[in-house]
């Protein structure tokens, strides 16, 4: 209502574009994938895009190392370009646009009143609290007063990375300049954290998608983060699972072991303990990721990665087992000799978690659901 | 020793099991899945897809999985935003189509269980769209000859 004029929706501007329903339909097609909905939800993504209207997108940067704005900027799919461009506005974001200085407050300050209880607030970076905020100062401001302020009027607040989401490295022991994580200072507003460090730029890409797409925040876990990317386990989705459950692991980073491309859990792997999709989506257009380049998970998805002890020492027990412990299940499975059986749980439990994710979906949501969701 | 590849690395296979003969017990689940798809197509009427991308199979796994459905009789390559390529597999209303982008990285594996994956079919706005392009070429074609001493 605020801009009607500069408002198509996001069909009318592909339309503009002359872009096919093939190329569209093969463009939800992948972002499904990406979101891991079910495949047919392409055809239903592509009837909602299409009418939707781009959000103003406001992006804030703290105590942070820009590593994750490197990390979206290096997003594949959808590119960088595409999902400004296409499928959200964004108004402001100091490391990318061209203005600076009052040229570049005044544009955040025309978005934030043209859009008022619209925008979506995106920030990466910890906000330091100690002595009065002067830890982290731009424009004249504190960084808690700049949150403060544009906080008021976002529809809902996406924190990218770890230090957003959790605090991060500067919250990591002693924290000298009193690091907090965004949802402890935004009090009765939406928030979804996207975690990693940096956080998978498909993930962060496909976390705005799905805010576009729905138009409300998506599911979430007790961290707040979409349980469409954060729902399972690296451990569970890992593909040397089958070597976990049959008890080989590799000892040292040049044994027999590690060479085979055996499990990395005694080596420290945080897999176990650590929700996130490198494992599914993995990194560099899925290329890779940590565990298959030979290194164990450091967990950096999760809260006080930092302060959890060695990265190289094994999951203390009280968190999870016995070093090498394995479920009744597999336990059975081991005894009998039927080693596949590891990779058919792995397999069958990914069909299974589809299958609820799915179920899930179709019911309808309950409004009284996480303590900060709409 | 000057490249990576040169390295000597040996990735053990998983295992494949022995008592559901050449498939692993992961691919007979897919190929439960397909085969229910395929029989709630003929029942129903609605098609399916499984996304490969989100199922933790190896690259070997994938292979063995392509191997079991087969070569069917149908490979369709569309240009849209990079190439996709979609194939049907021996297993008839049973394809393998994938997704790449411009640079050719692929964006998506799907198996789709369909008469016709969806994406081939025209849409009726392209089929509009089609129409009045033509219907202009042709105003354009005699325009020009109105205009033509020979027309």
């Amino acid at each position: 209502m605020a801009r009607p004029e500069l408002e198509p929706t996001i069909g009318e501007l592909l339309d503009r574009q002359g872009v096919s329903r093939r190329s569209f339909v093969k463009y939800c097609t992948a972002m499904a994938s990406l979101l891991a909905l079910p495949p047919h939800a392409a055809r239903a993504m592509a009837e909602q895009l299409r009418a939707a209207r781009r959000p103003s997108v406001i992006y804030l940067s703290f105590q942070e190392c820009t590593g994750c704005l490197e990390s979206l900027t290096r997003s594949f799919a959808p590119t960088i370009e595409n999902l400004i461009f296409n499928v959200v506005s964004l108004d402001y974001d100091d490391t990318l646009m061209a203005a600076a200085g009052s040229q570049a407050e005044a544009a955040r300050e025309q978005a934030m009143r043209a859009n008022y209880g619209k925008y979506l607030l995106v920030v990466d970076g910890a906000v330091p609290t100690g002595d009065g905020g002067v830890y982290h100062c731009a424009a004249g401001r504190t960084g808690l007063d700049i949150l403060t302020d544009c906080a008021k009027g976002a529809a809902a607040i996406v924190c990218v990375g770890t230090c957003a989401s959790f605090g991060g490295l500067p919250f990591a022991d002693p924290n000298p300049t009193g690091a907090r994580a965004i949802s402890t200072l935004v009090p009765g507003k939406p928030v979804v954290n996207v975690s990693g460090c940096p956080p998978i730029p498909e993930v962060i890409a496909g976390t705005l998608l799905q805010y576009v797409t729905s138009g409300r925040v998506p599911d979430l876990d007790e961290h707040l983060r979409p349980t469409v990317f954060f729902g399972n386990s690296i451990h569970d989705r890992c593909y040397r699972r089958p070597f976990y459950d049959q008890g080989k692991f590799a000892k040292t980073f040049d044994d027999e072991g590690a060479r085979n491309g055996w499990c990395l859990y005694e080596l420290g792997c945080k897999g176990p303990t650590t929700y996130n999709a490198c494992a599914t989506i993995k990194w560099n257009n899925a290329v890779s990721f940590p565990i298959q380049s030979g290194h164990p998970c450091l967990g950096c998805a999760e809260p006080n990665f930092w302060d959890r002890g060695s990265f190289y020492s094994p999951i203390p027990s009280p968190r999870w087992g016995k070093a090498g412990e394995v479920s009744p299940v597999q336990a059975a499975a081991i005894a009998a000799g039927a080693a596949v059986a590891g990779a058919a749980i792995g397999v069958g439990s990914v069909l299974l978690g589809r299958r609820r994710i799915a179920r899930h979906q179709q019911e309808p949501k309950s409004p009284s659901g996480k303590g900060n969701e709409e | 020793m000057t490249t990576l590849a040169q390295i000597p690395v040996c990735v053990e296979p998983v295992p494949v099991s022995h008592e559901e003969g050449t498939v692993g017990g992961g691919i007979g689940a897919i190929l439960a899945e397909i085969a229910e798809l395929l029989e709630r197509l003929a029942r129903t009427g609605e098609p399916g897809a499984i996304d490969l991308r989100s199922l933790p199979l190896s690259p070997a796994d994938r292979a063995q999985l392509l191997q079991a459905l087969g070569t069917g009789e149908v490979d369709a390559r569309m240009q849209v935003n990079g190439e996709s390529r979609i194939r049907e597999t021996a297993v008839h209303g049973v394809w393998w189509t994938e997704h790449r982008d411009s640079s050719g990285e692929l964006l998506a594996t799907l198996i789709e269980v369909a008469r016709v994956p969806d994406i081939l079919i025209v849409g009726e706005d392209d089929l509009l769209r089609g129409a009045s392009r033509l219907r202009a070429s042709l105003t354009l074609q005699s325009a020009a000859q109105g205009e033509s001493p020979h027309g």
